[in-house]
């Protein structure tokens, strides 16, 4: 389980704050899919940064008590300067695992190829996209926080997603940022709706794309 | 127990993979790789030693020249780099943010570490190379040169966790801390001993702490005959409550660390 008990973040913005989010409460059950749907610069990754603890809220406080992955995104949890080898032996490195079926299983899933020499800033979006995947997949996380990347690239990439995701680890609870209501709607358990810097829940998802795309 | 282990272990493992990838990302794979971090303070020690031995002679303190300016140089292009580097670090390094096994702490730590690694080999294989030519004695007592050494790099890290955390708050930091580590030369001991001063400069230079690190390391090298002048207890009064600051200034950049 995973519980956001009233968060509040803010970011310096000229000679104030702006309030990016002002009081959210959430909770995330083992196994749950949830989206996390709001128009651009509502907080969604803000909210899923504190969620990974990769920045920390203002007041309010995240409870962990299942393993959650780094958000998985376009940047971040990677090095621009290091090629996708030697992040995924970082990554190896960090949570313990070996890096042998590390480095077998990113050549696998993401099919990069010689690419994986080369330094991630030379990256298109897409070939990050599968980095990103592959780099957390290879660590089991109980919950995985997903902004954004779900479903982007090519369609061998995307069906290897759903194949990984949603059929292997079915069982996983996921945070899934998106603009994508289609998959959202197929994939997901219930809800979140940002907007004005608060979060409002909806255990069926049709209500909250309805929501969305009236906002 | 068991936590406390399972602490220890990533520590371990987080310092050893962050130490791996920072030496990856500063000196490459080619050539002599890491070893570069060698170069800068022996070139400094010896060619600052090898212009004072023409300008000044054979002795200083009635030691010889090049041995105690070496000796002198390290430690102090030690304390530059490891201050130079602790600067706006966190932000360099906020994608480590992802990964909650690590902390700031950890960035800090481990280019402390290297410093402090790359510096010590340089003072080795200084020492071993100019003492085959003679220019170096055989060490009076290691033991001091260690435990000087640990006092110095104790201050230098303590600056860093001030520095570091001040550099994220405010860019004026950044700007001033050039000239400061200039101003801060003849306050290292660096150039002097300080049986060798007046009283009075004496008493006003035992209160900079790198000082006391600075005479057991010569005291180590070189034997009583330099008549150090150092106290075991003074630096701790200044290292460990600027320690606490640090940690305290760490803690509070944290919480407001905005990660890209």
């Amino acid at each position: 389980m995973i519980v956001c008990e009233n968060l509040r973040k803010s970011y310096p913005a000229g000679s104030g704050r702006k309030e990016v989010l002002k009081g959210v409460n959430l909770t995330v059950q083992k196994g749950e899919r949830v989206a996390l749907l709001g128009r651009n610069g509502a907080g969604k990754s803000t909210l899923i940064k504190q969620i990974g603890g990769v920045e920390l809220p203002d007041s309010g406080r995240v409870i962990r008590k299942m393993t959650n992955s780094w958000p998985i995104g376009f940047n971040g949890g990677f090095q621009g300067s290091l090629t996708g080898y030697d992040n995924a032996r970082f990554i190896a490195r960090i949570y313990g695992r070996t890096y042998s079926e590390m480095r077998d299983f990113v050549e696998d899933f993401t099919e990069l190829g010689t690419s994986l020499k080369m330094p991630v800033k030379t990256y298109s979006s897409g070939m990050r996209a599968r980095l990103a995947f592959a780099l957390s997949l290879a660590i089991e996380f109980d919950c995985y926080l997903i902004d954004e990347v779900i479903l982007v690239g090519d369609q061998n990439f995307q069906r290897k997603c759903h194949a990984e995701l949603f059929e292997k680890r079915a069982d996983r609870a996921m945070i899934i940022a998106s603009h994508d209501m289609q998959t959202v709607s197929a994939v997901c358990d219930r809800a979140v709706v940002l907007h004005d810097g608060r979060a409002t829940i909806y255990n069926n998802v049709d209500d909250a794309v309805a929501v969305y795309e009236s906002l | 127990m068991a936590s406390l282990r399972e602490g220890w272990n990533i520590q371990v493992r987080v310092i050893g993979a962050l130490m791996l990838r920072e030496l990856t990302t500063r000196f490459g794979r080619e050539n002599i790789g890491f070893l570069w971090i060698m170069v800068e303070p022996i070139l400094f020690a010896l060619l600052v030693g090898l212009v004072w031995r023409f300008q000044k002679g054979p002795l200083e303190f009635g030691v010889d020249i090049i041995a105690f300016t070496v000796s002198g140089y390290i430690p102090l292009v030690l304390f530059r780099s490891i201050v130079t580097r602790s600067i706006m670090s966190f932000t360099a390094n906020g994608s480590f943010m992802y990964h909650r096994q690590i902390k700031v702490l950890d960035i800090l730590l481990v280019r402390f570490l290297i410093e402090l690694i790359g510096h010590m080999m340089a003072y080795v294989v200084i020492g071993l190379a100019l003492g085959a030519f003679g220019m170096f004695p055989q060490p009076y007592d290691v033991g001091f040169i260690i435990l000087g050494a640990l006092y110095y790099a104790a201050f230098c890290f303590s600056v860093a966790l001030v520095v570091a955390p001040l550099s994220e708050m405010s860019e004026v930091l950044e700007k001033v801390t050039p000239v400061t580590l200039y101003i801060m030369i003849p306050f290292s001991g660096t150039f002097f001993l300080v049986s060798s001063l007046s009283r009075s400069a004496a008493n006003v230079v035992l209160y900079s702490p790198p000082v006391h690190g600075m005479e057991m390391m010569r005291y180590g090298l070189f034997g009583p005959s330099i008549d150090p002048q150092f106290d075991y207890l003074y630096p701790l009064k200044f290292i460990l409550p600027v320690t606490a600051l640090g940690l305290l200034l760490c803690r509070i950049v944290r919480r407001r660390l905005v990660v890209e």
